[in-house]
């Protein structure tokens, strides 16, 4: 099954006073991060839904900007206008707000399963940390319809939506029977989002993933740190600067041992292996 | 030169035709359109082999000292074209002459001279079955100082279909030329210079060799001159791209063996590589070829022992090859099985691949050489020795290379053949290697990754190596295009990296040298000339459209990655990919050149 994303980035982040999406966090900004960690957890487009006019940071590579044709209708209104442009490209998408530093691709994929299965829901809803998770919660893209009929008649709440569909709570325990996801998000904090400048505060007081560095090739000459180490970075590039090295035009990184990139701002997660070999690769 | 007869001759080639082909592996092209027969078997004497160089070699340029080898293949049965470095394809140019082209049958074994005296015969009764390293002392010494020597080995004396031309260590290795130069009962070549070669701009060369030297030390060409193309295998296999055990996996648990660096650091009071290692045999020293700055050639200890020790050149392809291919994790073993097939004179390459599909073929009952086991070393050392004398029913049947041995076995085994057009494959994995995929099927020369070198883009982080597309055929065709132009003025493609603007500054450097006011628009548009000429010839020596397609097991077997993620090249993907490239190239949807595109070739 075509599985997308769709990053939510126009609300009006009143209570933080300023755009979220545009928020630093471990050398990265939060729709950066966002938007590369769904990226990389599906195969589908990134769609990116602001608001008119509204200025957005850089995105990774290939991400799709949409503007959401009415403003101030709350959530519905992005999920309808996200899943209206995925119309035809894509099956399912993972929907989420921009404000998660801590999501997880392991999240992601855990919250898509259900979609993907013989006869599974429209929506599956995780329930984490206390609250329903709407906004990192999986979508059908038939749902796009539905979803702008309701904003049309001022059913604004997803929970109205949730009314309309086939529904999967995803309880905490049912979560963290995925082993992945327990191994390498076991609180949830895929779904801790920052609202306030506190919240902000506490994320950045948290210090970058812990992953895996191994370097191939002339980078793991005597001295230069051969073999698996571990460092701390969100980031490609800080995972880079951590064992001496620079990505670029002669340096790649391989992700997981899957995709491969140049992006020092691409977003890296716990648990994450990242093996630096050279660009001038083949014989 | 007719070798039947003995009578040389030298025919002006118009200028017109050097700068639409350049020379190497262009001009071989064009070469075997003029002067190879139609449907001439590649074996036999009509066929022509060409021995062909270039604008840039002679002259103080890096990387330049190299010369194609172009005939029919009797692998294939279409072109193939292999380059090598080495004093030879200086002196074969100093002899005054573009290319060498060889024709007829020698009515005994012999060696072809060629110096400013012209070409002749002279017998080489004493030289059969010597190795190629041994036929090149013998004739130094019998011939004199100057002279410089391409041999075969006795596989090319007894028509292993994938046999090497190989001179000074290095080797013209695909396709089976050696083989061609065998069914002409030529045991070597040797040339001598007899002129120098003039450079229409003599400051202007002088100062791009000074820059390009300059740059052949910086960070592109690092990872040849730290650890050679053996510094691919480790990550490689890290990424799933290392074909093992005949394409049945992409990553090799015995790879930790095989690479050029130590594991994982020792903790206190370790030994920090165990010898058995291929590190551990790994020596300080490392060698050029001739007119070279890089020096990609790392040397090796081979064999056990002081007495015993012999040193060998380790690459990328042929421990991969004779490696995991084979489930061979035992570096010494693959050593020898290197050396074995130097000895003989035999592509590692596809002996590595035809042995491992046998191997496979014997589990799965196919064959009756229950001997013949992957990971078993001795059972690749021995399978080696019987394809290079072609003494037993199974050496004879492994010395046709995986497509023709696969027909004669049945069975459904060549769908796991690991060939393309009859040539087997080389170590990047098609599922997950996207845009290499679509190199590898519509290349002319087979299943190759030195004309197509698509793996760059998949690797270079800028498309997605496994969601192949639009992208990677643009890239395809780039960087085929790019090969089309190295391998004909001729640049080693390990100085690829160096260049921010290759058509351009490769345009620069032939107008330095031959005097032409080419432009790199114009050198794009020789790349596609090229591309398309050997494409020409194929279709006139019986290509069909099918053959520009990959095994069945690639198209049917995904593969799981490490990530969670399932690598699949489905035929659906793979045939839309192929049907943009023929958009692109100007071909119609069977892969054939209408006339517009055939207008610029120049052929007739």
């Amino acid at each position: 099954m075509a599985c997308a994303c769709v990053v939510l980035a126009g609300g009006r982040s009143s209570r933080m006073g300023t755009s979220k999406a545009a928020l630093e966090w471990h050398g990265s900004t939060l729709l950066y991060r966002t938007a590369g960690i769904v990226a990389r957890a599906t195969s589908g487009p990134v769609v990116v839904v602001r608001a008119a006019g509204q200025d957005l940071p850089a995105l990774p590579r290939g991400a799709v900007v949409v503007e959401d044709p009415r403003q101030g209708k709350g959530p519905v209104q992005g999920i309808a206008a996200g899943l209206a442009a995925l119309r035809g490209q894509a099956e399912a998408a993972f929907i989420c707000s921009t404000d998660l530093p801590f999501l997880h691709p392991a999240f992601v994929r855990r919250v898509l399963r259900p979609l993907a299965e013989r006869d599974g829901p429209d929506v599956a809803l995780p329930v984490a940390r206390g609250h329903q998770q709407p906004l990192a919660a999986a979508y059908r893209v038939s749902l796009a319809g539905a979803a702008e009929g309701l904003v049309s008649a001022g059913r604004l709440r997803p929970a109205f939506l949730f009314e309309e569909c086939r529904l999967e709570r995803l309880e905490e325990a049912t979560l963290r029977q995925d082993p992945v996801l327990a191994a390498l998000d076991p609180y949830l904090d895929s779904v801790l989002n920052v609202n306030e400048p506190a919240d902000y505060a506490a994320a950045r007081a948290r210090p970058a993933p812990e992953v895996t560095v191994q370097l191939f090739g002339e980078f793991a000459r005597e001295g230069g740190g051969r073999g698996p180490r571990a460092v701390r970075a969100a980031t490609v590039g800080q995972a880079a600067t951590a064992v001496g090295l620079e990505v670029g035009r002669h340096v790649t990184a391989a992700l997981n041992g899957d995709q491969i990139t140049r992006d020092p701002q691409a977003p890296l997660a716990a648990g994450d292996t990242v093996f630096f070999m050279s660009a001038d690769a083949g014989g | 030169m007719d070798v039947t007869t003995g009578d040389a001759r030298a025919l002006p080639l118009p200028e017109h035709v050097l700068r639409a082909y350049l020379g190497g592996a262009g001009l071989g092209a064009w070469l075997l359109h003029r002067l190879g027969p139609a449907g001439a078997d590649p074996l036999a004497p009509q066929a022509p082999l060409a021995f062909v160089f270039s604008p840039l070699v002679g002259t103080p340029l890096t990387t330049s000292a190299k010369f194609a080898v172009v005939a029919k293949s009797p692998l294939t049965g279409l072109l193939t074209d292999a380059l090598a470095s080495s004093q030879f394809a200086i002196a074969g140019k100093l002899t005054g002459h573009d290319a060498i082209v060889v024709t007829g049958r020698a009515q005994a074994a012999s060696v072809l001279l060629v110096d400013g005296e012209g070409a002749r015969l002279i017998d080489a009764a004493d030289l059969a079955g010597m190795s190629a390293t041994d036929t090149g002392h013998r004739l130094a010494g019998r011939l004199g100082r100057g002279w410089r020597v391409a041999a075969i080995g006795p596989a090319g004396e007894r028509g292993v279909r994938y046999a090497t031309i190989s001179h000074d260590g290095r080797h013209a290795g695909r396709g089976g030329l050696g083989a061609v130069m065998g069914a002409k009962n030529l045991k070597a070549i040797a040339v001598r210079a007899a002129a120098k070669v003039a450079v229409a701009d003599q400051a202007a060369v002088l100062a791009a060799a000074r820059g390009l030297r300059e740059r052949s030390f910086g960070p592109a060409t690092a990872k040849y001159r730290e650890l050679g193309t053996l510094a691919n295998l480790l990550a490689f296999n890290a990424i799933a791209a290392l074909p093992t055990r005949n394409f049945q996996a992409a990553t090799f648990e015995g790879a930790g063996r095989l690479g050029p660096q130590a594991g994982p650091e020792p903790a206190a009071g370790e030994r920090a590589v165990p010898p058995a290692d291929l590190a551990g045999m790994r020596r300080v020293a490392r060698s050029s070829c001739a007119s070279c700055t890089i020096g990609c050639e790392h040397i090796y200890r081979a064999g056990g022992g002081k007495s015993g020790a012999r040193q060998a050149r380790v690459e990328y392809e042929n421990v991969f090859a004779l490696g995991p291919l084979c489930g061979i994790s035992d570096p010494a073993a693959v050593l020898a099985a290197s050396a074995k097939c130097d000895d003989l004179g035999i592509d590692t390459i596809s002996a590595g691949g035809t042995i491992a599909w046998a191997m496979e073929c014997a589990e799965r009952g196919l064959l009756d050489a229950g001997w013949l086991r992957f990971g078993d070393a001795g059972a690749l050392l021995r399978a080696l020795d019987e394809i290079g004398t072609r003494g037993t029913p199974l050496g004879d049947l492994l010395a046709r290379g995986s497509r023709s041995a696969s027909a004669a076995v049945g069975g459904g085994s060549d769908a796991f053949a690991p060939h393309v057009k009859g040539l087997e494959m080389p170590g990047y994995e098609p599922r997950t290697l996207h845009a290499m995929a679509l190199g590898l099927a519509v290349n002319a020369r087979g299943a190759d990754h030195n004309r197509s070198g698509a793996y760059e883009a998949d690797l270079s982080g800028d498309l997605d190596r496994l969601d192949g597309g639009d992208a990677h055929v643009a890239a395809a065709i780039e960087t085929e295009d790019r090969a089309a132009v190295m391998d004909s003025m001729i640049l080693c493609k390990f100085l690829r990296g160096v260049f921010t603007d290759p058509f351009a500054e490769w345009a620069a450097l032939l107008a330095a040298v031959t005097g032409w006011a080419v432009t790199g628009a114009e050198l794009r548009a020789t790349a596609r000339r090229i591309v398309l000429a050997k494409r020409v010839y194929n279709i006139r020596e019986g290509w069909r459209p099918e053959q520009d397609w990959l095994p069945d097991r690639l198209l049917s077997e995904p593969l799981g990655l490490p990530s969670g993620r399932v690598a699949a090249l489905t035929p659906a993907r793979l045939r839309a990919m192929i049907d943009a490239y023929y958009k692109s190239r100007g071909l119609d949807h069977e892969g054939r050149p209408g006339p517009e595109a055939t207008a610029g070739l120049r052929l007739a």
